[in-house]
């Protein structure tokens, strides 16, 4: 069974090495010359210690001229689980039925279902094993964009490039393009299928769930008196910002507002447009950005959980086919 | 005599429509059977059910005293060759029989090898860009490298030329009279099966209509030609499936249960076709008409 797995699958694998090894050729140079440019400008200094001085600042504005639009590069990422999922998942079954030889091999002397859990085995730990090589490798590659400030690690397509996501995306692209080609044995249909049901889950999962896999802290600082914002982590993931009068009542949705009281001038006080009163603050609602890892552990695994349902699933439909 | 093959009001459906439906038979060991039938009669729902590709929605099938869905013990005796003999198109000769070799327990290697060469199939040519003649002959040879009891063969000869027909059929049958092979065989080729099988079942619309000994039934079917006919018994006829009139003569083929003495009519032969042909002009195509909204 794992040489007829390997027999069928190798042109797969080849291609799939080879996309890979492409897509390294072109991010181990750029992620190489991000690093050279932080030692060089000193701006990896900044970022360990916290710097906040004029040569950093200047350093930052230099690194992000010359690399932000790499930021954009990225995003080709968030489509690789769907592309494996497609090409890999949805064809297994759905080809072999679609060619009629689903006949030949399962009158063979070997079992649909050893079929299935080899199959499944092989196809799944291959995928997963590539997921975690460019999960890793695009963490590494994000890290300096990241560290230099141009976005938090926690926003939402950053997020979804890096760590251990990528291998729940992957994993689960796979599980529902073995499933649906198990419920509906053509490829091309099984193939939108996938595609519809993949980013239809990871867009409800993203906008709906994902924020709310613990509840948000709130900080809120006043709106009056003070110089600045307080200190707060560059890396936390802002989900809701707005000013809210002493009562609570929200009176200035998606924004902030600081005014000096000290200086008082001629009009009206400063504020009074947005009808804001006394003792009004400044409200955020947030992910702490120390809660990245914890996230991506809660995202993973509902995605590995749902997987496997679609597994269990697929193999059962498997066994209704003739 | 041993019963390879035995349904009991076997049933299935898709969705609401029966593909098979009280399908009683039995297959005996040693028998190269002919499962006939029109296209859509059921053939290979029957044949799906005996390989245990499909599990029965009623009654019973059981091959060698077991059932056969999803049963790898059964399936260790049975070689198949499904619809349009499907082979994995990018895989060479060889390298399917490799495939057999790793996924069966018992596996001539060398039968399968030998048979190709003999029939001057190329080992290492992706077998896709093979004749279909070929292709059907590689399938075959892979069921037989199986070394299986019974050997189940849906419609194998449907998609070949007259020749290619004439060669698989002959090489099927040298070699499954060597080993003693049950062979149960569909198809709506006629001719070809009157050459090559001993037993017959004739199946239309989704029902068993005949099972039995080619000879046992040619033997029992009779064409009477004689006076025009009424309605009146014939002393010996069982039953009668098809009856054409002139002005004044009768001809009818008929199911006899003993000799015909009468004198008034002339006893002749029939052929196997003919029979076949009618028992399946017997089905109803009833509901086909209510389908459409036209009168029958």
């Amino acid at each position: 069974m794992i040489w007829m797995t390997w027999r069928q699958h190798r042109k797969q694998a080849l291609f799939t090495v080879i996309g890979l090894t492409v897509l390294a050729a072109l991010m181990v140079p750029t992620g190489l010359a991000m690093r050279n440019t932080m030692a060089s400008t000193g701006l990896d200094e900044c970022v360990r210690l916290a710097l906040d001085s004029e040569k950093c600042n200047t350093a930052s504005r230099q690194f992000s001229n010359e690399y932000s639009s790499l930021a954009f590069v990225g995003i080709l990422f968030v489509i690789l689980p769907l592309l494996i999922g497609l090409f890999w998942g949805a064809p297994l079954v759905a080809r072999e039925v679609e060619h009629g030889t689903h006949r030949l091999v399962w009158t063979q002397g070997v079992s649909r279902r050893q079929w299935a859990l080899v199959k499944v085995g092989f196809v799944g730990g291959a995928t997963v094993a590539a997921a975690v090589v460019y999960g890793l490798g695009l963490s590494w590659w994000m890290t300096p964009l990241s560290h230099a400030g141009l976005s938090s690690r926690f926003s939402v397509l950053l997020f979804d490039m890096q760590g251990l996501v990528p291998v729940g995306y992957t994993f689960f692209a796979v599980a529902l393009g073995i499933f649906a080609g198990a419920i509906w044995p053509k490829v091309l249909p099984a193939m939108a299928f996938t595609l519809v049901g993949f980013v239809g889950i990871r867009v409800a999962l993203t906008v709906l769930a994902r924020p709310n896999y613990l509840p948000a802290s709130t900080r809120t600082y006043p709106v009056f008196g003070l110089a600045s914002a307080p200190e707060r982590d560059k890396y936390d993931w802002i989900l809701a910002v707005g000013v809210r009068n002493p009562d609570g009542t929200l009176v200035v949705p998606n924004g902030t507002v600081e005014c000096n009281q000290v200086v008082e001038g001629p009009g009206a006080p400063c504020g009074s447009e947005f009808g804001i009163e006394a003792g009004a603050y400044n409200w955020q609602l947030y992910q702490p950005a120390g809660r990245f890892w914890l996230f991506q552990g809660i995202e993973t695994g509902i995605f590995v959980a749902l997987a496997a349902v679609l597994l269990v699933l697929a193999v059962r439909a498997i066994r209704r086919i003739a | 005599m041993d019963i390879v093959v035995e349904t009991d009001r076997l049933g299935k459906r898709y969705g609401r429509t029966w593909a098979l439906q009280e399908c009683s038979l039995h297959l005996p060991a040693g028998r190269v059977a002919a499962l006939v039938g029109p296209n859509g009669a059921g053939k290979s729902t029957l044949l799906h059910l005996a390989v245990g590709l499909l599990r029965p929605d009623a009654g019973t099938v059981r091959v060698f005293d077991s059932a056969p869905y999803d049963n790898t013990t059964v399936l260790a005796e049975i070689g198949f060759v499904a619809q349009d003999t499907p082979l994995y198109r990018d895989f060479t000769a060889a390298e399917l029989i490799t495939m057999g070799a790793k996924l069966n327990r018992r596996w001539d290697a060398a039968l399968a090898r030998r048979r190709l060469a003999q029939l001057g199939i190329p080992p290492d040519r992706a077998v896709g860009t093979l004749s279909g003649g070929q292709r059907a002959q590689v399938a075959l040879a892979l069921a037989l490298a199986k070394r299986p009891r019974l050997l189940l063969l849906d419609e194998p000869v449907a998609r070949l030329d007259p020749l290619a027909r004439r060669e698989f059929l002959q090489s099927l049958m040298g070699s499954v009279a060597e080993s003693g092979t049950t062979v149960l065989l569909s198809s709506h080729l006629l001719a070809d099966l009157e050459r090559v099988c001993d037993y017959l079942i004739v199946l239309h619309a989704s029902r068993v209509q005949l099972a039995g000994g080619v000879d046992e039934l040619v033997a029992e079917h009779k064409q009477l030609v004689g006076p025009r006919h009424g309605n009146d018994p014939v002393a010996g006829v069982a039953a009668v499936l098809r009856a054409s009139h002139t002005d004044r003569q009768s001809t009818l083929l008929v199911r006899t249960n003993a000799n015909i003495d009468d004198p008034r009519w002339t006893v002749h032969e029939v052929t196997l076709e003919d029979l076949i042909l009618a028992y399946l002009a017997e089905g109803e195509t009833q509901s086909s008409h209510e389908a459409w909204g036209v009168p029958a």
